[in-house]
């Protein structure tokens, strides 16, 4: 029944998708899970994001944790394909996480305005996940080039997502944002 | 602005953790005197010098760890030591 | 008219593109290029202010971003240094803290008291009588220095920045470009950060030759991929290299303050020309050498007619071949290095006429110039733990002790030619950039989520040979008294009074004289200071010392250091049906909350009446899973969970060890090794925090996972004694009272919502059920319940109504009615508390309390019912203000009619029936009554369990 429902995203701004730089809220079109626990067997090693066969995105965002983003609707599928042997804990968080991606090649400079981790390709490659400060918020930042052009993948709190959304919205505009 | 070095995470900002204070093992309470368990909850060293204390890395592994730092000098000993993985297995 | 504009000349003015602006109203014409004080000199104003103290004409010294007199108005901002700032078309400049014009300022009368304005005049009067202070700040206030603030005016956009460079290099004369282009050449990103408007440093005002040079390093630092910030200053150098920057000169915004986290730092400040201390030395038209070298060849600026030199130094003779160039009468040049020196001056009108030479002949001139010398700008060295010492050969202070990230080049580590400051720049350049790469490495390889470290380790070249330092005579003071720090008006022969007077460390005379605590911060002022001090003490310099130097080297002004104000907001999912029903919110903590809709009062008699619905999402919730929870769950609270059954619920106290209560809530047993904690909305983060401390420190072997879900639900509190009705509507869960009792919990689908978690709680006392619905969805249901409640009376209530009904009903708040030292037994709780457990937090020093002797919350009334009395009034003796407790939470009650309480109170006050006096805030004492229940209303609680 809940899928004759729209899923609401709390971002209240409109996506700014066109132009060098684009900001672009995914949260009502995508699922997040959360699995708990080294005995999952889940890979890759923390700090790092691959992309399954399957097209969901396992993220290491902490020590024998992982994120797991799909599209939306697709969380429970995900977390029935996590083995359940040992002590592992499966969690939705796609109603209480925002997805937005900051794309283009100026996207590490905008975040380099309100992020204080070191965003070069030594520190940051393609692929590398970092949990940090945006604007205050404390948010897992995957960077997720598509097609070459840099790209990162920015996921908070739910509660946060219009100030988030609005304070990077601000820090590119100096790159053609807004 | 001190960096800190996470075992997990490497090198952070101090910005991005919160000091646990002076790192002592809690003693016993069903078999320690009352006036030594208050001493562990309300007394410090305090020294001028290295001294064991606790980080959490809040904004980033989420995770607790004792380091050794050099309240003069704000040099740190390598390497962090993280407390035992939780959710145990053993 | 003394300065006035060369017909040719000026390496930075763009003659074909001229610019005119107002000075105190009269319109200047200059061109672009120039900054105000040379467009000011090139239209022969000389008078540019007026002096902090005394208020004595003052002009140009320096010409450069240092000079200590020139601060000015410009619209709406004040303190702009005009020796620094580009003159733009159409700017409205004025002077500073002047009346009722420049020319004519009436506050120079300060200049006739000067002798009751010795210094640290305001620690002696304006002491007494205590009642006059509220007249001597405003009289103060107005001969404060500094320009006006304008209460209009509209904020302006700052921002920050974060960069973590291999190498930053501060100042770019000819050693920091060769030290910035050496390190980038070696493989380091490197940025390079100058103050000035453009590199090159002395270079610039230098001989055709010199110019070039400049060029073809500013060329060679930009090949190599440098990043360079102009405008911009290195304000600090903090633990680890932590460096910041304060950059103007942006599209983007009007400063930004920029972060940089630098593996190496160099610093390349240069050397600081040092004025002469002499009688009459702030007259109009005496100024540093170099301040006439960038006039004439910066901005073509002729800097008088007829000159005096006192020359100690090869800058100070190229001075005097531009000044002869540029049609300058010198009629005496006096040589420092011959023992030569100026006595003093004579003015008229405060402008300079005539010098007075050390053998005692008098010249007349109109225009004086000093090289005496050089101060190092060592200020960021300092902040990196050096205490430099003083050369008496060279005549001036060289860094001693560094750590390796921080290296000095250039003017502050020695002299010779510029091809020799080159040379050991690069020198140094190389082993920055080194040792930045190395670095670089070393933090790749420590960070998991980093790229391998591929290529080999870079070999870390030896330091250059050490720069040769040339002699240099000591110049500091002539045989006059003269002023010392220019901005501070203060004197040589302050300085000699404060030290007689006792103030005669360097750290006492500074903070007495306020002598090297103005905007340049001890750059012009500090060796003559120390100088002057070691003379009265018959001391040598390095015997005396120097100060201490602390961040911001300039001052920075506060809209950069707040830059974008990053103030977290936090809302619900059902925040847009509030802001579209006429919510007033209330921000609790960074949450925007509903505090009422219109009418609170009306709000708790619907929810008692009928059935209302409040929105209380930032409700702490932590998922609890795994074998060992109830282990957990019995050692953060003080009572015991073992045997809850799957589908009950619990009210738990949570203490910190010293028995102080911490926060509060209930737990949902939900399924097997599954459980749902709340908390209060403010400790959520803070108890996830504290659960998992205890967890990882002191039981890493219990399987428990902690996950917050606060906002993976919307938490709707639906109450009243209509609530059954209206819920029932939207599900299938059977809601009777045998199915669904109090404490209870359930999950289901609502609105057609799955998974969602029903709670039989009572905050409110009513008969209520609190709905947690997944938050995508979450809007819907509140909707929905709306929609289907509006036969019943529903009306959505908040903040505002939930706490006068908690509290009709007695329920305390943590952090409301207990504070930081609210042990346990006082909130009333002393059933929860089960010492015969085993360790849990609190239960020692919860095992030790003398209950008896704690205060104790209790339930108060208002004789008069009509009086509210204020939230932290004071409960007193009857027949004194001996303080007994305090009121901790105090409302108006539309259910009962009058007004009702919380509050301590000491033991032997806390009988039920007994009347205590409060102390209302406007001073009048009013009886209150001691209840016997916390719970003015129903204390039974049969509404809650129905």
């Amino acid at each position: 029944m809940a899928d004759q429902l729209a899923f609401q995203s709390p971002v209240r701004s409109a996506d700014v998708n066109e132009g060098p730089l684009t900001l672009v809220d995914l949260t009502a079109t995508s699922s997040q899970t959360l699995v708990r626990g080294a005995e999952s067997g889940l890979t890759p090693s923390f700090g790092h994001a691959t992309r399954r066969d399957d097209g969901v995105l396992a993220a290491a965002t902490r020590p024998d944790e992982w994120t797991l983003i799909g599209p939306l609707g697709d969380a429970g599928t995900i977390a029935s394909s996590v083995t359940s042997e040992g002590f592992v804990t499966v969690i939705d968080q796609t109603h209480s996480r925002a997805r937005f991606r900051l794309a283009g090649d100026t996207a590490a400079q905008a975040l380099e305005k309100v992020c204080s981790i070191d965003l070069g390709d030594h520190m940051t490659p393609n692929g590398a996940v970092v949990s940090a400060s945006v604007a205050k918020v404390t948010c897992d930042v995957l960077r997720d080039d598509v097609n070459s052009t840099r790209s990162y993948l920015v996921i908070c709190d739910r509660s946060f997502a219009d100030y988030l959304f609005s304070a990077l919205s601000d820090a590119g505009a100096e790159f053609g944002l807004r | 602005m001190l960096i800190v070095p996470c075992p997990n995470c490497g090198p952070r900002n101090s910005a991005d953790m919160r000091y646990g204070g002076e790192s002592h093992s809690r003693p016993d309470p069903d078999s320690t005197p009352i006036e030594e368990w208050r001493n562990y909850l309300y007394m410090h060293d305090n020294p001028a010098g290295w001294l064991k204390e606790t980080w959490y890395c809040g904004s980033g592994c989420r995770r607790y760890f004792t380091t050794e730092r050099n309240t003069v000098t704000n040099q740190f000993r390598e390497p962090a030591i993280n407390y035992p993985e939780p959710g145990g297995s053993q | 008219m003394t300065t006035s504009r060369l017909s040719s000349g000026g390496a930075e003015i763009d003659r074909s593109s001229k610019i005119s602006f107002k000075w105190n109203g009269k319109t200047v014409n200059g061109f672009e290029g120039d900054t105000i004080v040379s467009a000011l000199a090139g239209s022969g104003h000389q008078l540019v202010s007026r002096s902090m103290k005394y208020h004595r004409k003052r002009g140009l010294l320096t010409a450069d971003y240092w000079d200590p007199n020139c601060f000015v108005q410009v619209g709406d901002e004040p303190n702009v240094r005009a020796g620094h700032r580009k003159a733009t078309n159409g700017m409205d400049i004025s002077a500073q803290n002047v009346w009722p014009s420049l020319e004519r300022d009436m506050k120079s009368a300060n200049g006739l008291v000067g002798r009751f304005l010795t210094p640290g005049f305001y620690y002696k009067t304006f002491v007494r009588p205590q009642f006059l202070w509220p007249t001597y700040q405003k009289v103060l206030r107005t001969f404060a220095p500094g320009g006006a603030v304008d209460h209009q005016s509209q904020p302006l956009y700052f921002d920050k920045r974060y960069t973590h460079p291999d190498v930053v290099v501060a100042g770019a004369g000819p050693a920091g470009l060769a030290a910035a282009t050496a390190a980038a050449e070696a493989g380091a990103s490197v940025l390079l950060v100058e103050h000035d408007h453009a590199v090159g440093g002395h270079l610039r005002w230098g001989s055709d030759a010199d110019r070039d040079e400049a060029a073809r390093l500013e060329a060679a630092a930009l090949a190599a991929g440098v990043e360079i910030m102009t405008d911009a200053t290195v304000t600090g150098r903090y633990d680890h290299n932590w460096v910041s920057i304060n950059q103007r000169s942006l599209h983007a915004s009007v400063e930004r303050l920029v972060k940089a986290r630098a593996k190496v730092l160099v610093v390349a400040a240069g050397l600081v020309e040092r004025p002469y201390v002499f009688a009459g030395n702030d007259a109009l038209g005496v100024m540093t050498a170099g301040a006439a070298r960038r006039l004439i060849n910066l901005w073509g600026v002729k800097p008088g007619t007829t000159a005096v030199a006192m020359v100690a130094n090869e800058h100070g003779d190229a001075a005097v071949a531009d000044l002869e160039a540029a049609g300058v009468s010198v009629t005496s040049v006096v040589d420092g290095r011959n023992g030569e020196f100026v006595s003093s001056t004579t003015a008229s009108k405060g402008a300079l006429s005539s010098v007075t030479l050390g053998d005692g002949s008098t010249v007349d001139a109109d225009l004086l110039i000093t090289a005496v010398g050089w101060t190092a700008p060592t200020s960021l060295l300092n902040m990196a733990g050096d205490r430099p010492a003083y050369d008496e050969t060279a005549a001036r202070f060289f860094p001693t002790k560094l750590p390796p990230e921080v290296i000095p080049v250039g003017g502050l580590v020695g002299d010779g030619s510029t091809a020799q400051i080159i040379e050991h720049a690069a020198g140094v350049g190389r082993v920055a950039g080194a040792t930045g790469i190395s670095a670089r490495r070393q933090l790749q390889a420590a960070t998991t989520r980093a790229a391998v470290v591929d290529g080999a380790e870079p070999a870390i070249p030896a330091m250059p040979e050490p720069l040769g330092r040339d002699p240099h005579p000591e110049l500091y003071r002539s045989d006059t008294h003269g002023m010392v720090d220019y901005s501070e008006d203060v004197s040589s022969k302050d300085l000699v009074a404060a030290s007689k007077e006792g103030y005669d460390s360097v750290e006492l005379m500074k903070r007495f004289t306020t002598v090297t605590m103005g905007p340049s911060q001890g750059k012009l002022e500090t060796v003559n200071a120390v100088a002057v001090l070691a003379e009265a003490r018959g001391e040598t310099i390095e015997e005396v010392g120097t100060t201490v130097w602390r961040p911001p080297y300039a001052p920075i002004s506060l809209g950069a250091l707040g830059g974008r104000i990053f103030e977290p907001e936090r809302v619900s999912p059902i925040h847009p049906w509030h802001e579209a029903n006429g919510v007033t919110t209330i921000l609790a903590g960074q949450w925007i909350r509903p505090d009422h809709y219109g009418d609170a009062q009306a709000e708790v008699t619907n929810v008692r009446n009928n059935v209302g619905i409040i929105d209380v999402t930032p409700l702490g919730k932590l998922d609890l899973r795994g074998p060992d929870v109830p282990k957990l769950l019995n050692l953060l609270y003080t009572n015991k969970w073992s045997k809850l059954a799957i589908g009950s619920v619990r009210y738990g106290v949570m203490c910190a060890e010293d028995g102080v209560v911490l926060d509060d809530g209930v737990t949902a047993h939900l399924g097997e090794d599954h459980y749902l904690m709340t908390t209060t909305s403010s400790g959520a983060a803070a108890i996830w925090e504290w659960a998992e401390n205890w967890l990882q420190t002191e039981r890493p072997h219990w399987q428990v996972h902690v996950t917050p879900v606060t906002t993976a639900y919307a938490s709707i509190n639906i109450a009243g004694p209509k609530s059954r009705e209206l819920l029932s509507r939207l599900t299938d869960v059977d809601l009777a009272n045998e199915a669904f009792g109090y404490m209870r919990v359930r999950t289901g689908t609502i609105g057609g919502v799955d998974d969602c978690i029903m709670w039989r709680i009572g905050f409110t006392g009513e008969l209520s059920y609190e709905i947690h619905v997944p938050s995508g969805y979450a809007l819907h249901v509140w909707e929905h319940l709306m929609s289907e409640g509006a036969d019943l009376g529903i009306g959505a209530f908040g903040l505002e109504a939930q706490r006068i009904m908690r509290l009709e009903k007695g329920h305390f708040i943590v952090g409301q009615d207990t504070d930081g030292l609210t042990k346990a037994p006082t909130a009333g709780i002393g059933g929860l508390i089960k010492l015969d457990k085993d360790d849990f937090v609190g239960k020692t020093e919860l095992s030790t309390l003398d209950v008896a002797s704690l205060p104790v919350l209790v339930a108060l009334q208002p004789v008069d019912g009509s009086v509210v009395p204020e939230e932290a009034a004071q409960i007193v003796l009857p027949d004194s203000n001996d303080i007994i407790g305090r009121i901790t939470s105090s409302r108006f009650s539309p259910t009962l009619n009058r007004s009702v309480c919380l509050g301590q109170v000491e033991p032997s006050h806390a009988a039920a029936g007994n009347i205590v006096t409060v102390l209302l805030f406007s001073g009048e004492r009013i009886p209150a009554t001691v209840m016997e229940h916390h719970a003015h209303f129903d204390p039974e609680g049969a509404r809650l369990r129905g």
